[in-house]
């Protein structure tokens, strides 16, 4: 979508974002641009510094050098609590462990941040929490405390509570890592219909599949940089970088297979051909 | 009232034990008025030592040197020696000074001194439990916290402290118990508290076995009480999910 990126202003870019903890250099010059109503996946191998482009976004952590800016916002450059506040109420976030708050119900996680954050009334968030319940098929436990619930209720819930926030952007870090794969469907079942309402969404995903399924870009790190980015299907199917493609040979795909061994009694498979009659 | 008195005291004189002294007026109010004191210590002490623990835990986990460093030291100082001395360096010293500094203007009684020395004693104690409660809540939930657009204070009342208040319960009830116990002390400066009154009581006539069941009896029904209420409290604050 070259065209819309000439017009329209980046709701999200990172220019030159150094970051390193304790010395340990863990971004080392980061260029991203995020438009509106996008869905942008970051994808790279473990430890390559893709969470921790999610929490400079919203202003968890500080970088050391670069630029951060999202909307009208410079994120690198916040020094008062007041202003990280009013980025983050722009700024949803969804995390890998879930992180509800565990003493609250399910309707109290949702009501929490608008009443207190917002200042909105009783009736007003409890409507609001019901009807983003209902949108994540969660309606039906909105007494339940988050400790009764499986991880993909759980993510389910914590996407909703982000939504409460109405925000502007939406960021996903590695949401379904926690969970089995038969609840990892659930959870990627909503962000997709979430991207496809035109929420701005930023995912970091090991999930391949999905991200070359709902991703406007896809943004490819290893070891704190960007070694490759373009639309999904430049990536997946014609990458350029030899390191993107040999990671994405292992992520997507024929993982080595070993070939049958047919005649060894001793392997459990093959048991039952050998097995006794006592 | 007295009817009942007077069916415990014979029924109790079955079992060889006398109670008589129970009737007579004097030694009966001594008793009670003691009862009284010590309901008194303990309300008071269970107050001021929360609120010392608080301060101090909130002291503790500030994460500034100059203010966990002295709160450090204060709860080390407090932990390591024993109650009963603390409060005679207290009494007879630190009181004595006071007196000398400001004479009959000394608005501290021996009482004012026991609350103050156990508020201070326990509230280290309580400093610990709160800390351990506090370290407990995961950063990743405060994260979260944050991420929701939550300022410092709104995080700490809203997040931060229930969480820490349920990891640390079991541990400040057990000190709320300990501390019922320890007003025991109150009767070694002369605080009339039902253990002084009873001391009173049996140097004056020969009856410490039963004034002893009588005592035990009564800090073990304080201590009890206690006890129910934190196990409500436990129930009430109960996390579902989590724990039993």
């Amino acid at each position: 979508m070259p065209s819309i990126e000439s017009v329209v202003e980046p709701l999200v870019s990172l220019r030159d974002v150094h970051l390193a903890f304790a010395g340990n250099p863990v971004l080392k010059g980061i260029n991203l641009d995020v438009y509106p109503g996008q869905a942008v996946s970051i994808i790279g191998p473990s430890g390559s510094g893709k969470s921790t482009i999610l929490r400079c976004i919203t202003g968890l952590l500080q970088p050391q050098r670069g630029q951060i800016r999202v909307a009208d916002t410079r994120v690198d450059a916040l020094t008062r609590e007041a202003q990280r506040i009013e980025l983050r109420k722009r700024v949803g976030f969804v995390f890998q462990q879930y992180n509800l708050f565990p003493h609250l119900s399910v309707l109290q996680n949702l009501m929490i941040a608008p009443r207190k954050v917002l200042g909105r009334n009783r009736i007003d968030a409890e409507k609001d929490a019901r009807a983003l319940l209902a949108k994540v098929r969660m309606e039906h436990k909105a007494d339940a405390y988050p400790g009764q619930l499986s991880g993909g209720q759980q993510q389910r819930v914590a996407i909703a509570r982000a939504l409460t926030m109405r925000p502007q952007l939406i960021l996903f870090d590695e949401v379904t890592s926690a969970l089995d794969p038969e609840t990892v469907g659930e959870v990627l079942t909503v962000i997709r219909e979430l991207t496809q309402e035109g929420m701005t969404c930023v995912l970091v995903t090991h999930e391949m599949r999905f991200a070359e399924e709902i991703s406007d870009v896809v943004y490819f790190t290893e070891n704190g940089v960007i070694v490759e980015h373009g639309s999904a299907e430049q990536i997946f199917e014609h990458p350029a970088n030899e390191r993107t493609r040999e990671f994405l040979r292992h992520a997507l795909g024929a993982p080595a297979r070993r070939g049958p061994i047919v005649s060894d009694p001793y392997l459990l498979t093959n048991l039952s051909r050998y097995s006794l009659s006592v | 009232m007295n009817h009942w008195l007077e069916f415990f005291v014979h029924w109790a004189s079955s079992l060889g034990l006398n109670y008589g002294f129970l009737l007579d007026a004097y030694p009966r109010s001594t008793l009670a008025q003691g009862a009284l004191t010590t309901l008194w210590l303990c309300l008071l002490t269970i107050i001021g030592s929360l609120l010392t623990g608080l301060g101090l835990a909130a002291l503790l986990t500030s994460g500034k040197r100059a203010l966990a460093v002295p709160a450090r030291v204060f709860i080390e100082v407090t932990r390591n020696t024993p109650t009963l001395v603390q409060l005679y360096c207290a009494f007879l010293v630190l009181n004595m000074l006071l007196n000398q500094a400001v004479g009959t203007a000394n608005p501290l009684t021996p009482f004012a001194w026991v609350v103050i020395v156990i508020s201070l004693h326990k509230g280290a104690f309580h400093a610990e439990a709160l800390r351990a409660g506090i370290e407990a809540v995961p950063a990743v939930t405060l994260e979260a916290a944050r991420s929701l657009a939550f300022s410092n204070r709104q995080l700490l009342w809203n997040v931060q402290l229930p969480l820490a208040l349920r990891f640390a319960l079991p541990s400040l009830i057990n000190n709320l118990i300990d501390l019922v116990k320890m007003t025991a002390v109150a009767s070694a400066i002369a605080v009339g508290d039902i253990t002084y009154s009873a001391i009173m009581i049996w140097t004056q006539s020969d009856n410490v076995l039963e004034l002893m069941i009588l005592l035990l009896g009564f800090y073990g029904l304080l201590s009890f009480i206690v006890n129910c209420v934190g196990r409500y409290l436990e129930a009430r604050l109960r996390m579902p999910g989590y724990g039993h």
